[in-house]
């Protein structure tokens, strides 16, 4: 009996699907391909991206509509070999009319060599390598480059009376971009680099680099780290008692600075695109569902970014449809003006790369919290 | 059985080979259409030449290299350099990207050739180390973790050579010779005095033997041929950047030969195919997380099932010699008698 109901449920579940099935099939379904770590070094990224990307498509699918959209991902494990064998394989795919990621700007750049051959847009939510965007017309970012960043720290760190700084990056094409872009700005001020070293990712201790920084007595230390070495870096200050006053970059934005380095965080000064406890609805909306979601704190910045470039994509998609072909989703792309996103409104300049509004941040009380200077 | 029976044989696996390389696989590729075929049909290439060069000095010379792919990453990086910076034409700078990669593997090879078993790997790991971290901090002359984006694409004689299909049989007909040169290495009685150097060094000494020479040379060829893998890795990727020629490399390049086989070359290049398709092959199953696990479980079954490899050394020996080269010579009764290299 109870056997028979349940088929009887299932039967009419079935013929409702059917039912609906032309319906739905009226609305045509592009795919959109993305690239990135779900496995390997740096999968806790590609992994936040993917839930990032997934509340998006999901916000969107809610919104109704005419059309539908996929995204099909794949785990590059921010390897090269394995991100062109994507790359071919989302070129490959007719169906697939625009691609977001990878991660690394080494994958995207090497993936960029396929799309632009075969004339597909790509949009990364991080690639900053000052190249990627100049491979060709197909490639476009979701990420303030340091060239933005770097002068408007060193004005920040110069008209708050440092004169003397010290300046560490990691050794990444990221890092380069970090230092680079920076001190030529805060030289051109009339500032010193009294300091300059780059370190491995993932270095456990930074103490001799802390140590020699002391030595130089500088008035204050740039830095350019994720969250995992800013953690250990600041730790590590506070081991060693020295108390110059550290700056960092919107890359070490994340409530999981903090969790990692505790007090020890505390006074860290740093520019940012986004802050979850910004009041503006999007903003909320996205903090709200990512918590929902991943069952975690606060999502910071490259999540917000991943869902950004999403919702790009997907407003790039809607303003090209019903005509969505690879040329004129680039072309809708390129047209990008003045997006309302959670890291800011987004327009993409002449080369692809978007312009967007940095605030200024501090550490205070356990939280980022937006400062004046 | 006589001596033109071996050679019409030799012949036949020859021609098999060739016409599966040039003819059958680019046919299916081409039916199957899809560039990511061919793509990854160049990396196997590519990695096969990689996994064939290290088989010759740690498979039959029995030398452990942990650095190999130092060599790998000169030649990518000798080859990017050379296309950019002196703007050298592709075809140009594959065999001078294979020179540079032999030169360092020469310089690198003469303090450290004394040296044996875990002590040698130690050092050839140092010294991968250090290549890796030259590439990523002498920013001036490699642009460090930036990487080299080659703009300038593969034309010669008015074909494009990054267009899948010339890409393909470029990299095949290069990877093809290279193999076939390790390949009349470790089989001849070249390969035989690597062989005895491998099984016991003073042993091989005492029976005239130049045994560092040997190791020198081997070492050396090995490194050029790594290089042409790297020039070839660059120009196909048209980017390369330090990331790709780290230390894992070393070790996925050895996991090949191990798992092919130590000392087997069929073996080294079946490993290549396992270890680079097997991923991309689980990724059309969407496997996701346990892509590399699963990855994880066919080596340690194979170690564990198969020591001697997929394909051992010595029935990939005793193949090889039979279909492509065994040496023969008259007995006093008039028959052929079976012994050694052709």
């Amino acid at each position: 009996m109870k056997n028979r109901r349940q088929l009887l449920a299932l039967g009419s579940v079935l013929a409702l699907g059917t039912l609906g099935l032309p319906a739905y099939a009226q609305q045509p379904t592009y795919k959109i391909g993305y690239q990135l770590p779900l496995t390997g070094n740096t999968a806790q990224y590609g992994i936040d991206f993917k839930n990032a990307a997934e509340i998006a498509l999901d916000q969107f699918a809610k919104a109704g509509k005419s059309f539908k959209v996929e995204i099909v991902f794949e785990d590059s494990r921010s390897d090269t070999k394995e991100g062109v064998a994507i790359a071919r394989k989302f070129v490959d795919d007719k169906s697939i009319v625009g691609v977001l990621g990878d991660f690394t700007s080494g994958v995207s750049i090497a993936s960029a060599q396929i799309y632009k051959e075969a004339g597909m847009p790509q949009l990364s939510q991080t690639a900053s390598h000052p190249d990627y965007t100049k491979v060709s017309e197909w490639q476009f970012r979701n990420i303030t480059t340091q060239a933005q960043e770097g002068p408007l720290n060193a004005e920040w760190l110069y008209a708050s009376g440092y004169r003397k700084v010290a300046v560490i990056a990691e050794q990444t094409d990221w890092g380069q971009t970090v230092v680079s872009n920076f001190a030529d700005k805060f030289k051109a001020l009339g500032g010193q680099v009294v300091f300059s070293e780059f370190f491995n990712r993932g270095l456990a201790d930074f103490r001799p680099i802390i140590t020699k920084i002391a030595r130089d007595k500088p008035d204050a230390i740039y830095t350019g780290y994720f969250y995992e070495d800013g953690a250990q870096f600041l730790k590590q200050m506070k081991q060693l008692s020295v108390t110059i006053p550290v700056h960092s970059t919107s890359a070490s934005y994340n409530q999981q600075l903090i969790t990692l380095a505790g007090a020890d965080a505390e006074g860290m000064k740093l520019t940012a695109t986004f802050l979850p406890n910004n009041p503006s609805k999007n903003v909320q909306d996205f903090v709200a569902a990512w918590k929902a979601k991943t069952g975690q704190a606060e999502p910071g910045q490259f999540p917000a970014q991943a869902y950004d470039a999403v919702n790009i994509m997907l407003a790039a998609l809607e303003r090209a449809h019903p005509n969505v072909t690879r040329k004129s989703l680039r072309d809708q792309l390129a047209a990008t003006k003045n997006f309302p996103g959670v890291t800011g409104d987004t327009t993409f300049d002449a080369d692809r790369e978007p312009s967007k509004k940095l605030v200024r941040a501090q550490v205070k009380n356990g939280a980022f919290v937006a400062v004046e200077k | 059985m006589n001596a033109s029976d071996t050679t019409s044989r030799r012949w036949l696996w020859t021609g098999l080979i060739l016409t599966g390389l040039f003819v059958i696989v680019p046919l299916l590729l081409s039916l199957a259409g899809r560039s990511y075929f061919y793509q990854i049909a160049n990396t196997i290439m590519i990695f096969a030449l990689l996994a064939a060069s290290m088989h010759l000095v740690t498979g039959v010379a029995g030398l452990l290299q942990l650095g190999h792919a130092a060599f790998y990453g000169i030649g990518g990086y000798g080859a990017a350099l050379l296309a950019t910076h002196f703007k050298l034409s592709f075809a140009a700078t594959i065999p001078l990207a294979g020179l540079m990669a032999a030169l360092i593997a020469f310089l690198v090879a003469v303090p450290t050739m004394r040296l044996v078993s875990i002590y040698f790997a130690v050092a050839t790991l140092g010294i991968g180390q250090m290549l890796h971290v030259i590439t990523l901090n002498w920013v001036a002359v490699t642009k460090g973790p930036n990487g080299i984006l080659l703009f300038g694409g593969m034309k010669l004689f008015d074909i494009d050579f990054s267009k899948p299909v010339p890409a393909y049989y470029l990299v095949a007909v290069i990877v093809a010779a290279c193999v076939y040169v390790i390949h009349r290495l470790s089989h001849s009685y070249y390969g035989n005095a690597l062989r005895a150097l491998r099984e016991d060094d003073q042993c091989a000494d005492a029976m005239g033997i130049n045994t560092p020479r040997l190791k020198l040379e081997s070492f050396t060829v090995s490194g050029f041929f790594a290089g042409v893998a790297g020039a070839l890795w660059a120009h196909t990727a048209g980017y390369i950047s330090p990331a790709d020629f780290n230390f894992n490399v070393s070790i996925l390049i050895l996991s090949m030969v191990v798992l092919g086989g130590l000392g087997s070359l069929p073996g080294s290049i079946l490993g290549a195919i396992i270890l680079i398709g097997l991923p991309e092959v689980l990724r059309e199953f969407k496997a996701g997380d346990f892509r590399n696990i699963i990855i994880g479980v066919v080596l340690f079954g194979v170690i564990l099932f198969q020591p001697r490899g997929l394909i051992g050394e010595v029935s990939a020996l005793d193949f090889i010699r039979n279909q492509f080269g065994l040496g023969r010579k008259a007995r006093s009764d008039g028959k052929q008698m079976r012994v050694g290299w052709l």
